[in-house]
């Protein structure tokens, strides 16, 4: 009986506690908290929520005008990051910008796109301690 | 004693496990594969072509800062309100309105944004989505030209608000129209403007919009068996055609980077071209205009 009640109360404390991780990344709260944090004169496009506990990376796709200012920005649970990057990618996945420059990882990038067509917002996650963000997309002429 | 324990132990793993996943959740995604089974839509990659295709705001700005004047002549009148008396039209004429709303916006026509306003109610509430469209604030901030930048906000998470929830319900039909009328409404404002004071600019701009076209055609494809919808798609056909003519090539060449003030400043190096005549945009304009006109009407 003892031990029964042991298991019991393993599995309860582990379900307890991923269920508290899970309520700990609140993607829509950072991913709102991220468009106020947008540079004057930039207009909001788009928030993306970024939650990495799942998987390595997480994707989204946009088509960027060549003559448009695009600004990305970043916001993390605690200081800055957390390791989270942005990097965008063409439509042949070559990389055409990054929020990691020279190893230092920046809260936001500022793309003036020379090239019209389809390209993807990477979200990857370096030594990130909770792997979750919420990012904001915006434009400038 | 024992006994008391052993309750309470299992009282706190059922309640802990059941935060994982509610009922209603569970409801909620067994809804939702339903609708993918029944109507064999691939809705995360409907979702994911949506998500990519840019506001019509960009549009309305690049027009603004092109130096070319207001024109009210150019936009679909509210009073044309009445007309619109199924969910096709009225989807696809909220995108159109909410295009005239960004433009009036930008260009600062208080009054006549406001009119707009009520008439994208309207049609929000006739498709059960005027919840999310927030009438009053919209109103207010448009009362005062000092509040663009809060009122093109306030814009634009609406819009995304409504696009999220039509797609969350698996109503993503409506959201492509909606998308759909507004990228049209965007076109016919642009290729007037651009015949009227030609530039390259309006002109590549113009061009460049074969990538949504192909976009928006993939949308509609996976709406074969919807009868109001393959129709539309017909009419887009000419607009491919026209858009067949046009090239866009794009040489990709390594970006450089630095850092400024804590920000991450690209120059980017890859270029396109876009090979477009005057011929070209006289054709697209002619044939977006018949198309909006039967949307509209």
């Amino acid at each position: 009986m003892n031990k029964i009640a042991f298991v019991i109360l393993i599995l309860s404390f582990f379900c307890l506690g991923a269920s508290n991780i899970a309520d700990q990344c609140d993607t829509d709260k950072l991913a709102n908290n991220c468009i106020p944090k947008l540079t004057a004169g930039f207009n909001f496009l788009k928030s993306y929520k970024v939650d990495g506990s799942t998987k390595d990376k997480v994707e989204y796709s946009y088509v960027f005008m060549k003559g448009t200012q695009y600004m990305i920005n970043l916001c993390a649970n605690g200081a800055d990051t957390d390791g989270v990057v942005v990097s965008i990618l063409d439509k042949d996945r070559n990389k055409v910008a990054s929020s990691k420059i020279n190893g230092q990882i920046v809260s936001a990038i500022n793309y003036p796109c020379n090239a019209s067509g389809i390209y993807y917002i990477q979200y990857t996650f370096e030594d990130a301690t909770s792997r979750c963000g919420g990012s904001a997309l915006g434009f400038k002429r | 004693m024992m006994r008391i324990f052993v309750i309470g132990v299992l009282t706190a793993f059922l309640v802990s496990c059941a935060t994982e996943k509610k009922p209603d959740d569970q409801e909620f995604l067994k809804s939702i594969e339903t609708i993918e089974e029944k109507t064999g839509i691939d809705e995360e990659k409907i979702n994911s072509i949506l998500d990519q295709i840019p506001s019509p705001l960009e549009s309305s700005v690049l027009l603004k800062e092109s130096g070319s004047k207001f024109n009210g002549s150019l936009l679909n009148q509210s009073e044309n309100l009445p007309k619109y008396n199924n969910n096709f039209k009225k989807a696809l004429n909220l995108g159109v309105y909410g295009t005239d709303l960004g433009y009036t916006n930008i260009y600062r026509q208080n009054q006549i944004s406001i009119e707009y306003v009520s008439s994208i109610k309207s049609l929000a509430d006739d498709l059960n989505i005027g919840q999310f469209f927030d009438v009053e604030t919209i109103g207010r901030l448009a009362t005062n030209s000092k509040n663009l930048d809060s009122l093109l906000l306030i814009t634009t998470l609406n819009f995304n608000h409504i696009n999220h929830y039509l797609q969350t319900e698996g109503r993503d039909n409506l959201s492509v129209l909606l998308l759909t009328g507004g990228w049209l409404e965007a076109m016919q404002i642009t290729c007037q403007v651009a015949t009227k004071k030609p530039s390259k600019q309006l002109f590549e701009k113009i061009g460049e919009q074969k990538i949504i076209l192909d976009q928006i055609l993939e949308l509609f494809s996976f709406y074969g068996d919807d009868a109001s919808m393959a129709a539309l798609l017909k009419d887009l056909e000419p607009l491919k055609a026209a858009y067949a003519k046009i090239n866009i090539n794009y040489t990709y060449k390594e970006s450089s980077m630095e850092i400024v003030n804590g920000v991450g400043v690209i120059k980017d190096n890859s270029t396109t071209t876009i090979d477009i005549t005057e011929q070209n945009i006289e054709e697209i304009k002619t044939i977006i205009n018949s198309i909006r006109t039967k949307i509209i009407s």
